[in-house]
């Protein structure tokens, strides 16, 4: 079932490669042009539920990586769509037409990592309070250096060896 | 009648751990509900990138409070499968007692926190008093109440002390012995029964579209469970059931977490019937110098509230070179929750996300 | 009661009266959700000390920190201090206020808290057990009797001082001052 499924994506969508590296683990590495069509192939296949969005920051190659988890009910096969997006002006098309819920993991990534998910109407910061610095979870954000100029900097109200 | 703004804010008598939901009401109905994640965020997950596989141990069991063993067994499952460890027989029998025992402390926990909320002591007071019994068996088995730190990718950290089978077995005949009790007090409460049914329902085909996983789908009819798809450690070795409902309420998701109780109790009393001789670990090189080889896995298991999740990216090096947990409150708590809330009335707000099973550390990371 | 302690109670009622019914704010502010409803209910009953949990802070004189604070909580935790009335005490649980504990580089969270709010005691451990907080509850009584418990004193006093750091940390504040701050002082000092 799982062969029959590989030949089937790999005749239709001629730029994509699909794998099985582990027992139950199918991984589809594709272009960002076609994720939207895919994902609806697959949801129509049976994947009807997509579990998570993932992003890795892939700072020598100059790449980020977005990857899709997506599984069915019955069966115990996980998907992972993977595409690449280059650094610079990070932005891609969001999959809320498709599912739904995704619309809560693209807000999580916008603002941890940069990514703008063009066409979704919510990316409003969820964690994080006038924050003016670089997104915290890309690999070029020194958080040890953050807390030195933020926190240490400021004075202690009264000595703390004072008080009995 | 005039619009308002209220904040059911992170100080409130019945709020557990600290979350916010922004409420425009008009009267006594709701227009609208929007949470406020981010009052525990700590940056977990670059945290971990800065730290070796064996230090992030004793970090990475206080992502969840309120149930910290299978945060410890998720790990533990990654970095095995990328390191190519095997474990021994006798290691996954004990792994499976002390998730389950996790399991039944985090559904206790979970009663006292719904009966707290209804205003509904009695019970209250039972629960999290029985709760304690559970958490002196942890202090024996591995020095500590409520951090572990007891699995680790290798085995576990060591051996069953004498007598600790004959204790487990004594907790739970009294806790089956306590059932009745807890049936006529609070299950079948005619008063109880009229505050939860047809509160917050979720029809089947909602549930598939929405990403609902553990007892939210389960309360909808469908049969859906990690334990029975991908087994793992020792759970292909047991018989157990998975208790559904069909109504998709509030009440029916109480009734499966009672029902999936006595299933934990089940599981608990089979393994330690069936469980083997042997060593518990496996050696690991020394954790200065471990490095694990390049390549990417995602393993998941059932936890008390859905599908945990963990996709971990290895590069050749000491450290994790990307972390990223798929908890299920997340999805529960941003994304259903506020569609639940709609038109719902403000004495039901704690009522629909406790019973949701929303736990706020778990969204913020 | 003790006969040793009829002249204390006849000297300071009061205080005595004071002492043994400390109402703390319900408010679970970090990873202490987890030790906090055992020493309140039935196990570890926290009523034989007197201490039971309220609802609004305005009911209140004791407020427990309980775990790490991050700096969103942190606005929280200044404006439910401000509104309980004097005398009001604080304790903090826990590693992570005193110095930042296992998260001391995160750059989300406060490392120490006695820079913005006073404190008057502090409970060690990771998380503390019940039996700790009874011991830090009881060490707290001890205080009062000396005088030295004098966290409200010493936030009327240096008020300045703490309100600048607050605005160091998150820009202009959007409540007024508590207490009067002199301008032209403020811009020397």
């Amino acid at each position: 079932m799982d062969e029959e499924l590989k030949r089937k994506i790999e005749k239709i969508y001629k730029d994509t490669e699909v794998e099985f590296p582990e027992r139950n683990r199918m991984v589809v590495k594709t272009k960002k042009a076609s994720t939207l069509s895919i994902l609806e192939f697959l949801k129509k296949e049976g994947f009807r539920q997509l579990k998570a969005i993932s992003c890795v920051d892939w700072i020598k190659e100059g790449e980020f990586e977005l990857i899709y988890h997506l599984a069915p009910l019955n069966s115990p096969l996980h998907v992972m769509v993977k595409i690449r997006i280059e650094r610079k002006n990070a932005e891609t098309e969001t999959i809320l037409k498709i599912f739904e819920n995704a619309k809560v993991y693209e807000r999580e990534i916008y603002e941890l990592f940069g990514i703008e998910f063009k066409g979704n109407p919510d990316l409003s910061p969820l964690f994080l309070e006038n924050w003016h610095d670089l997104p915290p979870f890309r690999k070029d954000f020194d958080t040890r250096k953050y807390v030195k100029k933020t926190f240490d900097e400021i004075p202690s109200v009264e000595d703390r060896n004072e008080r009995t | 009648m005039r619009e308002l703004e209220l904040y059911f804010g992170p100080q409130h008598p019945g709020m557990v751990g600290n979350f916010s939901i922004t409420l425009k009401v008009e009267g006594d109905r709701i227009l609208e509900a929007i949470p406020n994640p981010g009052y525990l965020h700590r940056g977990f997950e670059k945290l971990m990138e800065l730290r070796n596989w064996v230090q992030n141990f004793p970090f990475v069991c206080r992502i969840n409070v309120i149930e910290p063993d299978s945060m410890e067994a998720v790990y533990a499952m990654a970095v095995e499968k990328l390191a190519n460890i095997q474990i021994p027989e006798r290691a996954k029998y004990i792994r499976t007692i002390v998730l389950e025992l996790g399991r039944l402390a985090s559904h206790l926990f979970g009663a006292w926190a719904y009966a707290n909320m209804l205003g509904f002591d009695t019970p209250a007071q039972w629960a999290m008093a029985d709760r304690d019994h559970i958490l002196d068996l942890f202090e024996e088995l591995t020095g500590g109440r409520v951090y572990h730190i007891y699995i680790l990718p290798g085995g576990v950290r060591r051996d069953l002390p004498d007598g600790f089978e004959e204790k487990v077995m004594h907790f739970l005949h009294a806790l089956a012995s306590k059932l009745p009790d807890y049936n006529e007090t609070f299950f079948e409460n005619r008063i109880f029964y009229e505050r939860a049914k047809d509160i917050g329902k979720i029809k089947k085909e909602e549930a598939i579209e929405w990403a609902a996983t553990g007892q939210v789908l389960r309360a909808t009819g469908i049969k859906h469970d990690i334990r029975k798809i991908e087994p793992y450690f020792a759970y292909d070795k047991v018989e157990f059931d998975i208790p559904t409902r069909v109504d998709g309420d509030a009440y029916s998701r109480i009734l499966v977490i009672r029902d999936e109780m006595l299933e934990s109790a089940k599981i608990i009393m089979q393994c330690i019937e069936k469980m083997p001789e042997g060593k518990v670990y496996e050696r690991t090189p020394n954790p200065f110098k471990w490095k694990i080889p390049e390549g990417e896995t995602y393993v998941r298991l059932e936890s008390s509230r859905g599908e945990l999740g963990l996709y971990l990216v290895s590069n050749g090096g000491n450290t994790p070179y990307r972390v990223h947990f798929k908890t299920p409150s997340f999805n529960h708590g941003l994304f259903i929750l506020p569609k639940l809330l709609k038109g719902a009335s403000i004495a039901d707000v704690g009522n629909i996300m406790i019973s949701l099973y929303v736990v706020a550390p778990e969204i913020d990371r | 009661m003790d006969r040793k302690n009829i002249l204390k109670w006849l000297k300071e009622p009061g205080k005595m009266g004071h002492k043994y019914s400390l109402w703390a704010v319900y408010f679970c502010t970090g990873c202490g959700i987890i030790e906090i409803p055992p020493t309140i209910t039935s196990q570890w009953d926290a009523e034989r000390f007197g201490v039971i949990p309220v609802a609004t802070p305005r009911q209140a004189n004791l407020f427990m920190i309980t775990g790490y604070v991050s700096v969103k909580t942190l606005k929280a935790i200044i404006r439910t201090y401000e509104q309980m009335p004097e005398p009001k005490y604080t304790v903090a649980f826990g590693s992570c206020p005193i110095n930042g504990g296992m998260y001391w580089d995160s750059y989300n969270t406060i490392k120490h808290i006695d820079k913005y709010i006073p404190i008057d005691g502090w409970i060690a451990g990771c998380m503390p057990r019940p039996e700790a907080i009874f011991i830090g509850v009881t060490k707290l009584w001890m205080m009062i009797d000396k005088g030295a418990a004098t966290g409200y004193i010493r936030y009327r006093k240096n008020y300045k001082f703490y309100r600048r750091n607050q605005e160091k940390l998150f820009g202009k504040l959007p409540w007024p001052p508590l207490y009067p701050v002199d301008e032209k002082e403020n811009k020397n000092g």
